[in-house]
């Protein structure tokens, strides 16, 4: 395959994306469906980013990729879910505020865990030596394969909170989120709901996390960052939260604009890109993030639509 | 007025006063340091160098018992406070003595600036308990990052003479982390009697406990919201500037403070504001013990993160209803 065409930064820069649309999606449906406020997003992703890694690098596996990397991309999955079941088990009899502490605090502990456990995870220094799961050659090939392969798992992440909101699961969740005591009324269980709600966006979270691994084929301390839960937010706040769209339209309106178009279309000044241009980045996100959720807090697609929606799947009522 | 029942929150632990407790442990705490060296330097360390994380839990607390708000903000009220010291202090030459206060007030200031511009206005706007807890989380990446282009990119640190060292049970100790200390009794007793006996700390906790009967009882909800949100900011203001001198300043020095913070005043304020003084001391001196013990600062942090995650979900939706008013 001749990609010369294809600038590698573009590719990357298309890559985190595709990727925080796929966050942007899982945070829909754990925000704008049952109204957890996930503020430790970059935990559970980091999950399955230090456990890809360090299954991958730490363990003495008796086969090679792709089983390899198949087999660890699963035990990422399942530590992020395992991990939001915990998580969601924390904070399933709390409030909004102690909803923000128990995530943050998960957060930090991921943090701290990967920082101090040096031998397995190489602590502040990284640890490098992931790789793609295939061998065509070429890096840039390498990765623009990578690239359609988490558009296609970030595509599986959109069909599913699509169908969540047609399911009987994806219909509890949103009473929950609504009017969490009226459900328990109605005999439903409102913490079953959101701890399975939990386990699973977790789990992908996790996969997501695995995924980014590959691409950028290391460990790094650095990468566990607010910066990952800041854009999936501001984009899912500024799509709107309550569509699935939301996000889709939120990254390429946040992440996409910055990542792309202005990092390599715009004729910015020599070395902004390495410093100011990510400060005014991340200035522009927490600030969008505050006006749509005083002058707009449905966001640009705004409300969910649940009327239409359900005279389709039920006639007209 | 708030009712006798909530008024008790305000100062009991359980039945016992919190006066008295905080008493019994300082006694306990003394004979402690008195009689054996490992405890000595863990208390009077950590008593010193956190007392910080108190002040700014102490403000953080007033914030949230008396306006509900979890401001995730307030930490960049803290950046603030060490920001606009380090900059009088750089570029004017003022020693530390000088700049902490005018720090601590424009702090302060910058606080009620916040709360006008956007969280009353969001509230006039009907705006949600989650979605306010998002706007200061976005309102905190924005300063966070925003402060950069105002005071540069680069950690900046204050241009000031090593700090005397006094001995405290035989652990020396410098004299702006003793000044901490002062500064956190200092502010914690003239504010907790400030809301307790003075007519205005009543109208505060009025305030608090019932907005629209407070209204009806002639209680002006502006000018009393914006003297908590100013004295919360004078507290982050002032904690911001003894962390700086402690260290460095930087965008993210709030922020990196803010999940001890919160979980000291989630889990303090069960017992009211002097439960948070005294949760607040003990995690500082936790925080320090432990660091002692295993050498690395980090897993002290995560053994109380993880404890007091333990005691969020053991005291459940109680707890953060019990930290408000």
């Amino acid at each position: 395959m001749n990609l010369d065409w294809l600038d590698a930064f573009l590719i990357f820069g298309a890559f985190k994306v595709v990727e925080i649309m796929g966050l942007g999606l899982l945070v829909h449906l754990q925000l704008g469906l049952t109204r957890v406020a996930n503020f430790g997003v970059v935990g559970f992703w980091g999950v399955g980013l230090y456990a890809f890694g360090v299954a991958h690098l730490k363990v003495d596996w008796p086969f090679g990729d792709p089983y390899q990397f198949l087999v660890c991309a699963a035990i990422a999955t399942v530590a992020a879910a395992a991990a939001g079941l915990v998580v969601g088990w924390l904070i399933s009899e709390l409030d909004d505020d102690g909803t923000l502490v128990g995530t943050l605090g998960f957060a930090t502990i991921v943090v701290i865990l990967a920082t101090t456990q040096q031998g397995l995870t190489g602590g502040a220094l990284g640890l490098g030596g992931l790789g793609f799961p295939y061998d065509f050659g070429r890096v840039k090939t390498h990765e623009f394969t990578w690239l359609l392969i988490t558009t296609a798992v970030v595509a599986l992440i959109f069909v599913y909170a699509w169908r969540v909101h047609r399911t009987p699961h994806g219909r509890l969740l949103i009473a929950v989120g609504a009017n969490e005591a009226l459900a328990r009324s109605l005999g439903k269980s409102a913490t079953a709901a959101r701890l399975r709600m939990m386990t699973v966006t977790s789990g992908a979270m996790g996969l997501l996390g695995a995924m980014h691994g590959v691409m950028v084929r290391s460990l790094e301390i650095n990468s566990l960052d607010v910066g990952v839960t800041l854009a999936a937010l501001a984009a899912l706040i500024l799509g709107g939260t309550a569509r699935v769209f939301g996000a889709v339209v939120g990254v390429l309106l946040t992440v996409a604009l910055f990542d792309i178009v202005i990092q390599f279309y715009l004729p910015i000044p020599d070395g902004w890109n390495t410093q100011a241009l990510p400060v005014a980045r991340e200035a522009v996100f927490g600030a969008a993030i505050v006006l749509m959720l005083i002058f707009r807090p449905q966001g640009l697609l705004g409300q969910m639509r649940r009327p239409a929606l359900m005279r389709r799947l039920h006639g007209d009522w | 007025m708030a009712p006798s029942g909530e008024r008790e929150g305000w100062s009991k632990f359980g039945r016992v006063p919190a006066w008295a407790v905080s008493i019994a442990v300082g006694v306990v705490v003394v004979v402690l340091a008195a009689l054996f060296d490992f405890w000595a330097t863990t208390f009077v360390v950590g008593a010193t160098e956190n007392a910080p994380l108190v002040l700014a839990a102490f403000g953080f607390a007033l914030l949230y018992r008396l306006t509900g708000l979890l401001n995730v903000a307030y930490a960049e009220t803290i950046t603030l406070g060490a920001y606009f010291a380090v900059w009088m202090n750089n570029s004017w030459g003022l020693g530390f003595y000088v700049v902490l206060l005018p720090a601590g007030l424009l702090a302060g200031v910058l606080s009620v600036v916040t709360y006008l511009a956007i969280f009353r206005f969001a509230k006039g706007r009907r705006v949600g308990n989650l979605e306010m807890i998002v706007i200061s989380f976005g309102l905190s990446i924005f300063l966070q990052h925003g402060l950069q282009f105002v005071f540069g990119y680069r950690r900046r640190a204050f241009d000031i003479p090593p700090p005397d060292t006094i001995e405290v049970f035989g652990v020396g100790v410098s004299s702006f982390r003793l000044l901490a200390l002062a500064s956190v009794a200092a502010l914690t007793t003239i504010v907790y009697q400030f809301i307790q006996r003075t007519s205005h700390g009543l109208q505060i906790r009025a305030l608090a406990s019932n907005e629209g009967l407070a209204q009806a009882s002639g209680v002006r909800p502006l000018r009393v919201t914006i003297l908590i949100w100013f004295v919360a900011g004078l507290c982050g203001g002032l904690a911001g500037v003894f962390y700086g001198a402690g260290a460095s300043v930087e965008s993210f020095l709030g922020i990196d403070e803010l999940l001890l913070i919160l979980l000291v005043v989630l889990v303090g304020g069960i017992w009211g504001l002097l439960g948070v003084v005294v949760v607040g001391m003990a995690t500082g001196v936790a925080l320090t013990g432990i660091t002692l013990e295993y050498g690395n600062s980090l897993y002290a942090e995560l053994v109380l993160v993880v404890a007091f995650l333990g005691v969020l979900k053991f005291r459940g939706r109680r707890l953060t209803d019990a930290s408000k008013v």
